[in-house]
């Protein structure tokens, strides 16, 4: 047990003090603080459709909105969830409850502009008018939760990866949704749900060279 | 309360005492620690060779020491560490199993051109003791050096990391005591510098 033994004796020598982990649901509240103003700003400067006004009275849209911005709050403390070692999975089964929702009010106005136009209203088309505000609105969310994410432990990589990149595809789909009011909804569930689908498998099969117990980030 | 939770509640303790930057406590926290996960190690991965288990508990007590920040003193303590020691160890067998899905394990390698004289005649390890002695003779700064390169495999990052030496002084501490254990096992003196 000597070589044992020497190393505590090396890592005791090296007991500088360290910053202690928050909470994830109060590095998940951090994580929202820095990315919105940056979505904000993409929706400002891109403008959206609507009045805030007649966006509030749209209660489809409330309901999309507010399960859009749950799915990135409970996906982020999903996310951080999964960096402390020992931390009950609860936390990891709470996004898919927003999600769901989210997905479910799609759906509803996918069948009710089928019943009222039928197949037409379930035409996907090329619709790439969104994607350079979703790239330039994502930017800062990403970093910001790349940054946190190194600073935990990676013992379960591949579903923080996950969780992290539902989370930032979530915030930005926030602002984006203001951009596709009296759009088919057929084209926000192919495109928006696409888009979220594909980052969070890109993120899956990044996870083992990003979040490694080589790279773990110092204080 | 039982045993278990006391050690927990003392090892929780030390570990917030740790984080603040306390030495004494963080040396009692790992040599406390130390034995429970490698008691936990031998009774849920009783498969594993003692050396193996060894290696494991170093691996974990790196890690630890990696990520002590992740640790909050409200939650126990017992379910982190235990966490990061089923984490490593899953590493280690995974990286195991690939390495052995990569590799053939032979007696002896076969020869590799007909001409003889182009064959070097294998001379075996040599003896194990006198690198053991040799090695233990070695001044700290060279002795760390190469058991963390050389034994251990650890890159020069995170050797530095783990001995508080930079890059540059592991290079040439590594350097030397290389030339000091040809020397010593050579029997041409210790090759101190």
């Amino acid at each position: 047990m000597g070589a044992t033994d020497d190393l505590i004796e090396q890592l005791a020598g090296q007991a500088t003090p360290v910053r202690r982990l928050a909470p994830p649901w109060q590095r998940a509240l951090i994580w929202v603080a820095v990315s919105l103003p940056p979505v904000a700003l993409v929706v400002l400067i891109h403008g959206a459709h609507k009045s805030p006004a007649m966006l509030v009275a749209d209660w489809h849209f409330v309901v999309e909105a507010i399960a859009v911005a749950a799915t990135a709050v409970t996906a982020a403390i999903a996310a951080f969830a999964c960096e402390v070692p020992g931390m009950s999975r609860r936390w990891l089964f709470v996004p898919f409850v927003p999600l769901a929702i989210w997905l479910a009010t799609l759906g509803q106005a996918c069948a009710q502009e089928y019943a009222l136009l039928g197949g037409q209203a379930l035409a996907v088309r090329e619709d790439s008018g969104c994607l350079l505000p979703a790239i330039i609105g994502g930017i800062v969310p990403a970093v910001a939760m790349v940054a946190m994410l190194a600073r935990g432990a990676p013992v379960m990589p591949r579903l923080t990866l996950v969780f992290g990149a539902l989370a930032v595809a979530a915030i930005t789909n926030l602002g984006l949704i203001l951009f596709h009011v009296g759009d088919a909804s057929i084209m926000v569930l192919v495109w928006h749900g696409g888009a979220m689908l594909v980052v969070a498998a890109l993120a899956a099969l990044l996870a083992p060279v990003t979040l490694t117990w080589r790279r773990v980030a110092r204080d | 309360m039982n045993h278990h939770d006391r050690s927990g509640e003392r090892l929780s303790t030390l570990m917030i005492a740790a984080q603040g930057g306390d030495h004494g406590a963080y040396r009692a926290l790992l040599s406390e620690a130390t034995p429970i996960v490698r008691r936990s190690l031998r009774r849920r991965y009783a498969f594993l060779a003692q050396e193996d288990v060894e290696d494991i508990v170093q691996e974990v007590l790196l890690s630890v020491h990696k990520v002590r920040a992740t640790y909050d003193g409200r939650r126990p303590f017992l379910p982190w560490l235990f966490a990061i020691a089923h984490n490593r160890t899953i590493d280690m067998l995974r990286r195991r199993s690939r390495l052995s899905r990569r590799e053939i394990a032979v007696a002896e390698y076969p020869e590799t051109f007909d001409d003889a004289q182009t064959n070097i005649s294998d001379d075996g390890y040599g003896d194990p003791q006198a690198l053991h002695l040799a090695v233990a003779g070695l001044p700290r700064g060279q002795r760390v050096a190469i058991e963390m390169l050389r034994f251990r495999e650890m890159s020069l990052k995170e050797a530095a990391s783990a001995s508080g030496m930079s890059v540059a002084a592991l290079k040439v501490a590594a350097h030397r005591a290389t030339k000091a254990l040809k020397a010593a096992l050579a029997g041409g003196g210790d090759g101190r510098d």
